[in-house]
């Protein structure tokens, strides 16, 4: 056999052979201690990309998917939000059926919370306890956080699709977003649903502001315009209700501790004192022709993140605002982004 | 597995000890070889591919998806057997390759797209693709390209019948059963399909690890786990059954109905961690579509006319215990039933060498009644408004004249106008040319141009939540050219081509989120130009110590790039490739035949697909090179009563660990025999 021959055998097997390159990921060290900014991206529906982006504000610099670099392996599917409690942080992946706990500083998994099909958000109780909402079981899982087990499921009278948790004293206050329109309230100490308050359709927010009064977004619908609604969580009563124009419902309400404002969006991002009695009339960020996806406000310096999924299918971005609306810094992360976890000194 | 390749190979040693001789088992034959300057007047400037018989008749288990991906450039996105099957051609998307069914549309009305996983190619005689501008022949909408399938009636005289039986790896069995009759004026065929698979493949998971955990909830270890394919299991069952009459004075009659119902799982996610017992997904799909047509020649004029309806059942279930029980309760159960009814009229009239002419109209009516029933509003306790019912009627009309001036030139134009519901589409217009450049050896330059309009789906305007009424058709522009060439002697022959084309498609439709939570919507946004290369060459020779060798290849290069307008500022994806299509793309078959034994070789490698419209390289942002390769040997065997083949297949012969669609992973080396039966009634 000739020489050219033999080289063409062997070309040939490779080309038939070749590995197709799927295998064990290599794992990384990291030790990010300090503060940090984590970002949730929620990757595509059935697409098994989500994955978790870092950004360390001092040095302005971000690490992509460092859950699979850390770890090896792949969050999962639809990356919905993410908790930091008792020194861990909390990575709620919704359709892998999923929490893991991570530490945030090595971001190597500790544990992992299962037994959840399609959890949403993750909420501390107390020392011992979390709760967890879930798109479709219409009950809230009981999590031991010592050892990372369902303890229980609080029975939510039918209604599926609980999202945000916001806790006053013994009652906790939770909103049901798809086809409904309440505020659920349960007692943490007897761990059952107590109360009920019924807002407009969908409503997908829900924060607890400096005053103490709660704040839900609605998205509305025919006959119903979208709008924000201000609740006093003691008695349940509906203090003021800012409606939108049906066009631009607003949605991921969050809240500026340190100066005690809102933040939403509604097409452009906007943003109101908490004791404010109208809607502002200018927007801090207007629209610039793709939907904001994300915002997230640092507690510590009152800083905004907005992000911008573009086409939902590439890098996002994620822009950085002082708190007086100055740019501060870009950052690319992963697909889709929908919600911010900051880790404080 | 491996004991089940050990006793295939064992089953396939015992062959030689049987043979005899077998006339009927064989359908490979060599590809008709055109002889020069004899080129069909329908085919003036058409870019088409037939898909060979050898590929539509290799498996009963085979779809055609399968036999696209290995006889053809077309690129099928699928994720295994018994999955969702879509086509991308000329890198364009699923919506835009537009297929026929004896003449009737096969496209969901509500999606756009064919699943070609359920079509099995031992129902399809005929399967011919018409690339690009040529596609304008078939009907409108192909902006990719046009695939006609078709029944025919059956070859052999008298009463016949085959019988063949699948087993392969993961509890996978297949069935198939025909009986025909050809008389000299009635024929009828019934085909029977069934096959059912636990798909439970074993594959190292290395996207989600599992961990060792103490009772005290701290992980002590993790690895890959070895796991099984979870809630693939399915079941597919067809039925087909054609009639064909000739009456005394040349009417052709024929009727074709096919049943096909099936119930699949949906694989989970490599990376959920949810249980089967926690959540399942299913497909249930049942259908029926029956065509009957009328056709005779009257001197230079053929004309004929069809009739057809389909009915559409679709199920799509998911369901969930969070306790893990097994006690599920549905939180998506999407349901769509559609009714199309068809008309088409056709003629042909070629009134001397030089010209012909055709005209033909097809009528749609299409009603759809669609949603998802396990949606409650929680605030009225009833089913949530999330149901749209829609009716459409439907109308192409067509002409063409083709001319041929001189024997080495061809010239054609087509225009096409199409209505769907009050709205229309402006004129389709297309021009072929085609020039005899060499006598010696047929050498053939083709070139075709095309103005196509697809309209929006069902789905695309009424969908609930989402639907948009305003849409506009997506508007493509296409050209191509090729050279072709044929070359026979006794022994050997050898065809190939190689085409060049050139699309931009504008108002692309796109489904992005709206300021509503969860709620996307379609806009006409996109813009792609998409371009490249295909080439094709077929040869086959038989030695003179009688060995037949076969090859049949293929190799596409295909560029689709959005050159829409930026989204913000921000968007890296303009002037990038398309999601999920792959660059580079080629498959090939090879066979060698000697006595009554073939051997056959399949190979099919396509370039990294980016996952991400940026184009970023990421573990995350693409999928590997695919490359696989499949092994079959078969032996035919004679008996005085009956013929008998045996058949074992090899499947992921390097036994690659691999995904070709991120979080799914595929099946390690597996295997499959296969026994056919063919009785010889009176035929001995």
């Amino acid at each position: 056999m000739n020489r050219w021959t033999s080289k063409l055998l062997w070309g040939l097997v490779l080309l038939a052979g070749a590995c197709m390159e799927y295998g064990p990921q290599p794992e990384e060290a990291f030790d990010r201690s300090g503060r940090g900014v984590f970002i949730t991206c929620e990757g595509n529906f059935m697409w098994d990309n989500a994955s978790l982006s870092y950004y360390d504000p001092r040095t302005r610099e971000v690490e992509n998917n460092v859950f699979l670099r850390a770890n090896g392996m792949k969050l999962g599917d639809v990356a919905q939000s993410m908790a930091l409690h008792d020194g861990k942080g909390y990575v709620v992946v919704n359709n892998s059926g999923v929490i893991y706990v991570i530490d945030p500083a090595t971001f190597r998994i500790t544990g992992l919370i299962e037994e959840v099909v399609s959890p949403r958000y993750i909420h501390f109780v107390d020392e011992q306890t979390a709760y967890v909402t879930d798109l479709y079981d219409p009950r809230i899982a009981v999590v031991d956080t010592r050892t990372n087990r369902i303890r229980s499921r609080i029975d939510m009278n039918g209604h599926r699709s609980t999202e945000r948790m916001v806790q006053v004293g013994s009652r906790l206050f939770v909103n049901c977003w798809s086809y409904d329109n309440k505020i659920l309230v349960v007692d943490t100490e007897t761990e059952q649903l107590v109360d009920s308050l019924t807002v407009g359709w969908q409503p997908n927010s829900l924060v607890l502001d400096g005053n103490g009064k709660l704040w839900t977004a609605t998205e509305g619908r025919d006959g119903e315009a979208p709008a924000l609604w201000r609740i006093d969580p003691a008695t349940l009563e509906i203090e003021r209700r800012f409606d939108l124009p049906s066009a631009n419902p607003p949605s991921k309400l969050a809240l500026d501790a340190r100066n005690n404002r809102l933040y939403f969006i509604a097409r452009d991002v906007w943003r109101m004192e908490a004791d404010a009695e109208s809607l502002p009339a200018v927007p801090f960020l207007p629209y610039t022709g793709t939907l904001y996806y994300g915002l997230g406000i640092d507690p510590d310096t009152g800083e905004v993140y907005v992000a911008d999924a573009i086409d939902y299918v590439q890098h996002a971005v994620v822009y950085r605002f002082t708190p007086e609306g100055g740019a501060v810094d870009t950052l690319r992360v992963g697909i889709t982004p929908g919600s911010f976890c900051f880790k404080q000194r | 597995m491996f004991r089940s390749a050990a006793i295939l190979l064992a089953l396939l040693c015992t062959g030689p000890v049987l043979a005899q001789h077998d006339s009927t088992a064989r359908t490979v034959a060599i590809e008709q070889v055109e002889i020069a300057g004899v080129r069909p007047m329908k085919e003036i400037g058409v870019q088409r591919t037939v898909l060979d018989s050898a590929i539509l008749r290799e498996n009963i288990s085979s779809s055609l998806a399968d036999a696209l991906s290995s006889g053809s450039t077309l690129f099928i996105k699928s994720y295994g057997r018994a999955t969702l099957a879509t086509a991308s051609f000329r890198g364009t998307a699923p919506s835009h390759t537009q297929v026929t069914w004896n003449g009737m549309k096969m496209n969901s009305p509500m999606l756009g797209q064919v699943d070609f996983s359920l079509i099995p190619s031992y129902f399809v005689d005929d399967a011919s693709i018409y690339h690009g501008a040529s596609s304008v022949g078939i009907t409108g909408g192909g902006l990719g390209g046009a695939i006609t399938l078709g029944t025919k009636e059956p070859d052999a005289q008298g009463f016949s019948m085959r019988y063949v039986q699948g087993v392969g790896s993961f509890t996978t069995f297949d069935e198939f059963l025909r009986l025909s009759y050809r008389g000299e004026r009635w024929s009828s065929s019934t085909r029977v399909l069934v096959s059912t698979s636990e798909n439970d493949f074993r594959y190292r998971n290395y996207d989600s690890k599992q961990f060792v955990i103490g009772a005290d909830g701290q992980i002590s270890g993790d690895y890959y786990p070895l796991q099984r394919n979870r809630n693939g299991a399915f079941r597919d069952l067809h039925l087909l059954q054609e009639l064909y009459y000739t009456s005394r004075q040349g009417d052709r009659f024929s009727l074709a109905a096919w049943y096909l119902d099936t119930d699949r799982g949906l694989a989970m996610l490599s990376s959920d961690r949810n249980t089967t017992r926690e959540k399942r997904n299913s497909q249930t799909e049942r259908t029926l579509r029956a065509v009957v047509s009328w056709d005779r020649l009257f001197g230079g004029l053929k004309a004929g006319v069809r009739a057809g309806y389909t009915y559409d059942d679709l199920r799509y279930l998911m369901e969930s215990d969070p306790d893990g029980l097994g006690n599920f309760t549905p939180i998506t159960d999407a349901r769509s039933r559609i009714h199309t009814f068809f008309a088409r009229a056709e003629a042909e009239y070629a009134p001397n060498e030089r010209w012909m002419f055709a005209a033909n109209v097809s009528a749609h009516q299409h009603r759809v009644h669609s949603g998802d029933l396990s949606l409650i509003d929680a605030t009225s306790g009833r089913r949530a408004d999330t149901l749209y019912r829609q009716q459409r009627f439907e109308l192409s009309a067509f002409a063409s004249a083709k001319w041929r001036p001189v024997p080495r030139l061809g010239i054609a134009a087509d225009l096409r106008w199409e209505l769907y519901g009050n709205r229309t589409t402006p004129l389709i217009p297309a021009l072929f040319v085609d020039w005899l450049l060499a006598r010696r050896g047929n050498v053939v330059l083709k070139a075709s141009a095309a103005r196509n309009y697809r309209y929006p789906t069902l789905n695309d305007l009424y969908f609930q939540p989402g639907g948009n009424p305003d849409l506009d058709p997506e508007r493509g522009w296409t050209w191509d050219t090729g050279i072709e060439s044929s070359l026979k002697n006794s022994r050997s022959s050898l065809r190939l081509s190689a085409t060049a084309f050139d699309s931009r498609i504008d108002d692309w439709i796109l489904w992005i989120a709206t300021a509503k939570q969860g709620v996307y919507t379609p806009i006409n946004i996109r813009r792609v130009h998409s371009y490249g290369l295909e080439g094709k060459l077929a040869a086959s020779t038989v030695t003179s110590g009688g060995w037949r060798l076969l090859f049949d290849g293929n190799l596409a290069w295909t560029r689709s790039i959005n050159r829409g307008d930026k989204f913000s500022e921000a968007d890296e994806s303009v002037g990038k490739q398309l999601v999920y299509i792959p660059v580079w793309s080629a498959a090939c078959t090879a066979r060698v035949m000697w006595r009554r034994w073939e051997l056959s070789y399949k190979w099919q490698w396509y370039s990294e697909r980016f996952t991400m419209s940026d184009n970023n390289l990421g573990v995350l942002g693409r999928v590997a090179p695919y490359l696989m390769n499949d092994i079959a040997l078969e032996k035919s065997l004679e008996f005085r009563h009956l013929d008998l083949s045996i058949k074992g297949c090899i499947y992921n012969l390097f036994n690659e660990e691999y995904q070709s669609v991120l979080g799914r992973p595929m099946p390690r080396l597996n295997a499959a025999v296969f026994i056919g039966i063919t009785p010889k009634f009176g035929k001995r």
